[in-house]
């Protein structure tokens, strides 16, 4: 009943438009999960946002895009993302690069000489390919939690846009008090994007 | 044409900028030159340019002057096109061009073989790339960047001469440490704040 009414005060918190599936659960369009999503990054103080785009992340990145209040840096590859964002933080910005799992494999040797050698805080929000209900990567999908543990990274698989902003959130102020970087998985689901199922 | 030699010049002329190295000796060179907490060591190989355009974004007012190498660059290539894509007003790209890896045993480089790093940044899209072939015109080219308000790529093409300077006395934690409290107390900005509660909560 209390977890009830506290997913309806988030809900009602962050003006999530719903609608209703026929399994009860609640569905909203990429749209609404983008806003809901970018609000909780500007929420948590966030003012500098690399990007480098996956189709599931298309109406996220427009928000970042369209917003004038963040700077935005699209990136050609995501290993200077997670420079720029190291050299932002040292000169008082909070950042977050927003990448394919793809572009987290490429990212390695900077997280780890740059963020994990000279303790720099970052949150990463990761488009989670080959996870369940997404067909394209499965061999990244296998990957992408291993590399994380490997590597010492803490993170969170986000299926829920309602609790989106609150997890954003606990995780920049984790990331800020560990001084390490922090991971979010973006799923299908939390991005209000179908799973390919159909031909099966 | 020194790299010491430039790097003598750049102090001259650097004034307060933050300053970025790149993995390598010109590191220790530029530290045995200008010591202070305004500088930061690179450990990852290539990314000095794009380490140096988030500070340029991150305060637009202050000049960052980015010292690399072209083995470093030339692993972070796309770096260039984002940097001309940002178009940071406060930012002096300098390359320091030997043709080897010389951190690393003094294997050569692409440059070492015709590739023209100055040709690559122009095409990338920055528009003010160029090279400086003596010490008088790296003198002037940096004045010129210096004093202006638009982002530059010097290339200089240098000797393999190491200078014999001491170690770089501080790890990276401490590095990082000290080059944001320099930018705290020379911005007067608070970046590091600990907000942590006096007991378990």
């Amino acid at each position: 009943m209390l977890c009830a009414l506290k997913v309806r005060l988030i809900y009602h918190r962050f003006d999530v438009k719903r609608v209703t599936r026929s399994d009860g659960k609640t569905k909203v369009t990429e749209e609404e999960a983008a806003k809901t999503i970018f609000n909780g990054l500007k929420a948590a103080g966030i003012n500098l946002v690399a990007t480098l785009p996956d189709i599931n992340l298309a109406q996220l990145l427009q928000q970042v895009e369209t917003d004038r209040g963040v700077i935005h840096v699209p990136l050609c590859r995501e290993e200077e993302g997670i420079g720029i964002c190291a050299g932002a933080y040292l000169v008082g910005r909070k950042c977050a690069a927003i990448m394919q799992n793809g572009g987290f494999f490429n990212s390695n040797n900077a997280i780890v000489t740059t963020l994990l050698q000279y303790q720099i805080p970052l949150l990463l929000l990761i488009y989670y390919a080959g996870d369940i209900g997404d067909r394209t990567f499965s061999t990244s999908g296998s990957m992408t939690e291993p590399m994380l543990r490997a590597l010492g990274i803490r993170y969170y698989v986000m299926r829920e846009v309602a609790d989106a902003p609150e997890l954003i959130k606990r995780a920049q102020i984790l990331a800020e008090d560990s001084r390490r970087p922090v991971a979010l998985l973006l799923t299908k689901e939390l991005l209000g994007r179908r799973a390919s199922l159909k031909s099966l | 044409m020194k790299r010491f030699d430039c790097l003598r010049t750049i102090a001259v002329a650097a004034a307060d900028a933050l300053v970025v190295t790149s993995a390598g000796a010109v590191t220790l060179e530029w530290n045995a030159l200008r010591p202070g907490d305004g500088n930061f060591r690179v450990r990852t190989l290539g990314l000095c340019s794009s380490i140096a355009l988030g500070m340029a974004l991150g305060l637009p007012h202050r000049k960052v002057i980015a010292l690399d190498g072209d083995g470093s660059l030339l692993m972070n290539l796309c770096s260039l096109p984002t940097l001309a894509r940002m178009r940071p007003k406060n930012l002096l790209h300098i390359v320091f061009d030997n043709g080897v890896y010389e951190a690393s045993g003094s294997k050569k480089t692409a440059t070492a073989t015709g590739t023209d790093l100055v040709a690559i940044a122009r095409a990338a899209g920055i528009v003010r790339a160029r090279w400086a072939h003596s010490e008088d015109e790296f003198r002037a080219v940096v004045t010129q960047a210096l004093n202006g308000r638009e982002l530059f790529f010097i290339g200089a093409k240098v000797t393999t001469d190491r200078t014999e300077v001491p170690p770089y006395p501080i790890d990276e934690v401490e590095n990082k440490y000290r080059f944001i409290r320099h930018v705290e107390k020379t911005e007067n900005v608070a970046i590091l704040k600990t907000n942590l509660p006096a007991s378990y909560s």
